[in-house]
């Protein structure tokens, strides 16, 4: 049975009819945000303060922008592109053990590429490659899930992109796609905490290596959908004597942060860098807590806001900011009119394995094993029902 | 002795033609109209001209002709890492085998990845010397190609070879042979005249 598309046509028309409502009740969000950025512009240390007293006393989990810049709605021009730089990106990509296939294996793969700004040489691209089978699909807690996975292959990058950085020219520039913190489990109870401990250990020890390095790091967040800003804006509206709710409250809810900066920030520009406050800030401390700016990496009537996080480190030298944001904006403008970092896009290519790559490998560990007499289950019945010709996956 | 002048690996393949892929950075060395070879086994090797180069695009390659300047970097990048390969339509000409060269169509295609060479000034004039220019009719039968444009092409590129061999009387053999075998396609006889007489000096 297909999609029921009257269902889901009934449906479309309901959310038609209620956008419009919707649409202007967040115009009025957008701009009640917009007047509240203004008039707090010049306030850093009191709102800082007070998001971190909220934070302290009422919400440890609040997440939320402190400003360490400003004023708040203040822009800091494109500056000129370093003469010379070596810049780094890298991605990953995965696959996670399936039982239902022929035969149960995970890998990660992590491309890096390096490019010299300024100079005419070709990039040079490397790999990384870790096949898991058999042992290797379990730890100490049970099979690997497909957050373990994730998690080296996130490692797997930063360390890739560490061991690069050390042997490169300086000054160094590198970029991963996402966030610069890893994301483990939320559960710290789970079967899986201990792992992320780990990794987040090395994780940390890699990220200080880089500042021991003089290394320019930063996370790009396309299209970012994060309101860091807006919640700051929203604890700043909250009278003292409603603190203690601020979990509950959200005035300002459906406003993002490009929503406030998409209009300030002109072509190239960047907003003042923000800390964040958030249950992982106490994990990333000193020189490695986590800050971000956003920028507008767009052209002339196409404003396109990204999110850059970056160490504490990189917050403030401004040597190395003043790098890394026209880096950024060149390196976005090399795609033309869709404005992303060229070298995530190229790391992304280098690091993608594809189905077609994902049959190869499978080819070639059922064809080992059967050549030492392994005898294999194959496919499950489930499985090979599936893939049966004359239906296509979504 | 034969150059081993390496332009690219084999594709796909039938009886009658092949196709070739190789880097951007190989693509100085074969041209249109050149003869090239595929060595297979014991002294068995496939002979055939180069009728198309294909450059294909991507879509990173169609987003970048979207920017205002590529940079050196960016291009280097483009044409020496990027895993979009040019690929040489080559027509089959004939082969060799047991040393004796044959203008008949081979008996087997080459192999996935089999490495294509250029052919040297002497591997050309071995080739195209043996028996009585057979190799055109595979040239006259492609009618999908553009064979004035090839014939002028290959004509070019073997009269250099004959008259660095010693045979500089090769071409008018050639031509005259060429003469005989559209001797009743007059349209298609004057358009191969026509592409010759550009490119050839008697």
């Amino acid at each position: 049975m297909s999609l029921d598309f009257q269902q889901i046509r009934d449906q479309v028309q309901q959310l038609g009819e209620n956008a419009a409502g919707r649409e202007k009740r967040l115009q009025g969000l957008r701009e009640k945000a917009g007047a509240l950025l203004e008039s707090y512009a010049q306030d850093l240390e009191p709102l800082r303060h007070k998001a971190e007293r909220t934070a302290r006393q009422h919400d440890p989990s609040l997440r939320c922008a402190l400003p360490v810049e400003g004023p708040l709605d203040g822009q800091f021009s494109i500056l000129a592109l370093p003469e010379k730089a070596t810049l780094l990106a890298a991605d990953g990509s995965q696959i996670i053990p399936d039982r239902h296939a022929e035969v149960e294996f995970g890998l990660i793969n992590v491309g890096a590429i390096q490019m010299i700004y300024g100079a005419p040489q070709a990039p040079s691209t490397h790999v990384f490659s870790r096949l898991f089978y058999g042992d290797d699909l379990y730890n100490h807690t049970g099979a690997l899930s497909e957050a373990t996975i994730a998690l080296r292959r996130d490692l797997g990058e930063r360390k890739l992109l560490a061991e690069l950085a050390a042997q490169a020219d300086p000054p160094v520039i590198t970029f991963t796609d996402g966030l610069l913190e890893i994301y483990g489990p939320r559960d710290l109870d789970s079967e899986e905490a201990s792992e992320f401990q780990k990794s987040l250990s090395e994780y940390l020890e890699v990220l200080a290596s880089m500042q021991e390095l003089g290394v320019t790091t930063a996370g790009y967040v396309d299209k970012p959908g994060t309101a860091l800003v807006v919640r700051l804006l929203e604890v700043a509206l909250t009278p003292e004597i409603e603190l203690a709710d601020i979990k509950r409250l959200h005035p300002l809810r459906g406003v993002f942060d490009i929503d406030l900066y998409k209009d300030l920030l002109e072509v190239g520009a960047r907003s003042p860098v923000f800390a964040v406050q958030s249950p992982s800030a106490k994990v990333y401390t000193g020189d490695l807590a986590l800050h971000f700016f956003y920028i507008n990496v767009g052209r002339e009537g196409h404003p396109w806001l990204a999110r850059v996080e970056i160490p504490a480190w990189v917050a403030r030298n401004t040597d190395m900011l003043n790098n890394l944001h026209p880096i950024l904006v060149h390196q976005c403008r090399v795609v033309g009119t869709r404005p992303y970092p060229y070298l995530l896009h190229r790391a992304h290519e280098t690091a993608i394995v594809t189905l077609q790559e994902k049959e190869q490998v499978t080819q070639m560990i059922t064809m080992e094993l059967r050549r030492h007499g392994v005898n294999l289950l194959g496919l499950s019945q489930k499985q090979g029902l599936k893939d049966l010709p004359g239906k296509t996956r979504l | 002795m034969m150059d081993s002048i390496e332009i690219g690996r084999l594709l796909r393949a039938t009886t009658n033609s092949f196709v070739v892929g190789c880097r951007v950075s190989q693509l100085t060395t074969p041209s249109f109209g050149a003869l090239v070879r595929v060595p297979l086994e014991d002294d068995y090797q496939i002979y055939g001209l180069i009728h198309d180069i294909h450059i294909e695009d991507d879509g990173l390659v169609r987003q970048l002709v979207t920017a205002e300047g590529i940079s050196e970097a960016i291009l280097a990048d483009n044409r020496l890492n990027r895993n979009v390969p040019v690929e040489m339509g080559v027509l089959t000409l004939g082969y060799r085998q047991g040393g004796r060269i044959s203008h008949l169509l081979p008996p087997r295609p080459p192999l996935s990845l089999d490495v294509i060479y250029a052919c040297s000034d002497q591997e050309i004039c071995h080739f195209t010397s043996a028996g009585r220019f057979g190799y055109f009719r595979h040239i006259l039968r492609a009618n999908e190609l553009p064979t004035g444009e090839l014939l002028a092409a290959h004509l070019q590129q073997a009269q250099a070879a004959h008259k660095t061999c010693g045979d500089p009387a090769w071409v008018q053999s050639a031509t005259r042979e060429l003469i005989i075998l559209l001797r009743d396609d007059y349209p298609n006889l004057i358009s191969v005249l026509g592409a010759l007489s550009d490119v050839l000096r008697f």
